[in-house]
């Protein structure tokens, strides 16, 4: 489950991400209630079995029962947030009753989130693997204007044209932005997968923060919106940055 | 399909049903129902009506300490010197207190955070009453001893309480979330994983 918002006194409209008809609509009739049947096994970020009933303009879920709660997530702040960014991620990046691999997609992310992998490389091989489904694969190894090979130490990237540029085109897209080559090799490599490959990339804190940033942008750049949930992540940071991470730090480089 | 708003009603009728329209909760047959019901009540009741609503605009205030619409600052809570000054218990929204207050179990000091963090509804931290509780517990004069987090038990709740706890540890004050469970009168059948497994984890002697 997605997203909900309020219908009437006691109602809500959900919207789910299911595995054959892509993202849906439906109404969850009393869900406010205390008493409901349906409250708690209706929750962003749940995986959940419901029966829907078709109604008019939209469908009603008759029952639900919880298939996968995820409890680690939900007792853990940082990976909580983790999970309100893919849900989010997911929500905007796709349109109703299409991309069906987005279930996958946000199922391994949130099973890996769940068994303590770390953040940044799931969170970053998600928005690479969802972006493509979605029709908006990034371009990391040709010039998004005339396909040339792009290398070199530092080149340039525009989130608007959806990957590098080469030196010529450049003039093209006055906003880009330099990349370093280190950061461009771990994109290529999360971008060729898999996934099991890409998660074992070592990352030191700023080439984490250099990949965020630039994935960001892309979806930033795609869902024409800033994400709530990129800001609550980074209020959660500024609590914890006396505390040490528990992710996998140093300056390894994968080799291509 | 005809538009109950736009009747050919005189111009101050359909500005009061489009006044109800926009209540929550209110369709548009619904405020046609009320304005006419207005229309047909005694001047003195229509006169109550817009008395009541003029006045919860202006003599309701917030309360300077825990952010509770009140008629006066500090409110009434606050004042009441037989409050147990250690403990503050932390809602959402200001309906939470009323319900609180109706258990007659809680004797301690509120703060209304107006809200809860929301990600999806781009609700963040600084969107809600949080900097006025950290400021209230690291007053020099504050007992405070305990925060009680009795955000709703739903995910924005739960990361609401969270990020509570996780600023307020610096501060060496208790921090507790009200007790997750099966309500009164449930089916053990209906119940989801999640409130099941707490249940059975915070399981209590029979006494």
């Amino acid at each position: 489950m997605l997203r909900h918002r309020r219908l009437g006194d006691a109602d809500r409209i959900v919207t789910l991400l299911t595995p054959a008809r892509g993202k849906v609509d439906a109404v969850a009739k009393g869900v406010l209630r205390p008493r409901s049947k349906l409250a708690g096994h209706l929750e962003p970020g749940t995986q959940v079995e419901v029966l829907l009933a078709q109604g008019r303009s939209l469908d009603v879920i008759t029952q639900a029962q919880t298939i996968a709660t995820y409890a680690g997530i939900r007792g853990d702040l940082d990976r909580l947030g983790t999970a309100m960014y893919l849900v989010e991620v997911t929500d905007r990046l796709t349109i109703d009753h299409t991309e069906p691999a987005a279930f996958e997609l946000l199922a391994a992310a949130l099973e890996r989130l769940e068994r303590g992998d770390g953040a940044h490389l799931l969170t970053r091989t998600f928005e690479m693997d969802l972006l493509g489904e979605a029709g908006f694969r990034p371009q990391w190894d040709t010039c998004v204007v005339c396909g040339a090979p792009v290398e070199g130490e530092f080149v340039a990237w525009t989130p608007s044209g959806g990957g590098v540029v080469c030196p010529e085109c450049r003039r093209r897209y006055p906003e880009a932005e330099p990349l370093a080559g280190t950061t461009l090799k771990v994109l290529r490599a999360i971008q060729r997968g898999p996934y099991e490959q890409a998660a074992r990339i070592r990352l030191n804190p700023a080439l984490a923060a250099a990949l965020e940033r630039v994935m960001h942008d892309l979806v930033r750049s795609v869902a024409e919106r800033d994400l709530g949930s990129q800001r609550f992540i980074e209020a959660v940071r500024r609590t914890a940055e006396s505390e040490p991470s528990n992710e996998a730090i140093s300056a390894d480089v994968p080799p291509e | 399909m005809l538009d109950p708003l736009a009747t050919d009603s005189a111009p101050p009728i359909t500005r009061l049903v489009e006044a109800f329209h926009r209540l929550p909760g209110i369709g548009p047959k619904s405020a046609q129902r009320l304005a006419y019901h207005v229309l047909r009540a005694p001047a003195t009741e229509a006169h109550a009506l817009a008395d009541a609503l003029i006045a919860v605009k202006e003599q309701i205030v917030l309360c300077g300490h825990c952010q509770n619409v009140a008629e006066q600052n500090p409110c009434r809570i606050c004042e009441d010197p037989a409050r147990d000054r250690t403990v503050i218990c932390v809602v959402e929204e200001p309906l939470d207190v009323v319900a609180i207050e109706r258990t007659h179990g809680f004797r301690g000091l509120f703060h209304v955070l107006h809200g809860v963090i929301s990600p999806s509804d781009n609700v963040g931290p600084e969107d809600i009453k949080i900097a006025e509780l950290l400021a209230r517990l690291r007053d020099i004069d504050t007992d405070v001893a305990e925060v009680i987090v009795a955000t709703n038990p739903n995910l924005e709740g739960e990361a609401t309480a969270m990020y509570l706890s996780r600023l307020l540890r610096p501060l060496g004050i208790r921090v507790t979330r009200l007790a997750s469970g099966l309500p009164a009168g449930a089916d053990l059948e209906y119940a989801d994983n999640l409130t099941l497994g707490r249940a059975l984890e915070f399981r209590q002697e029979v006494r």
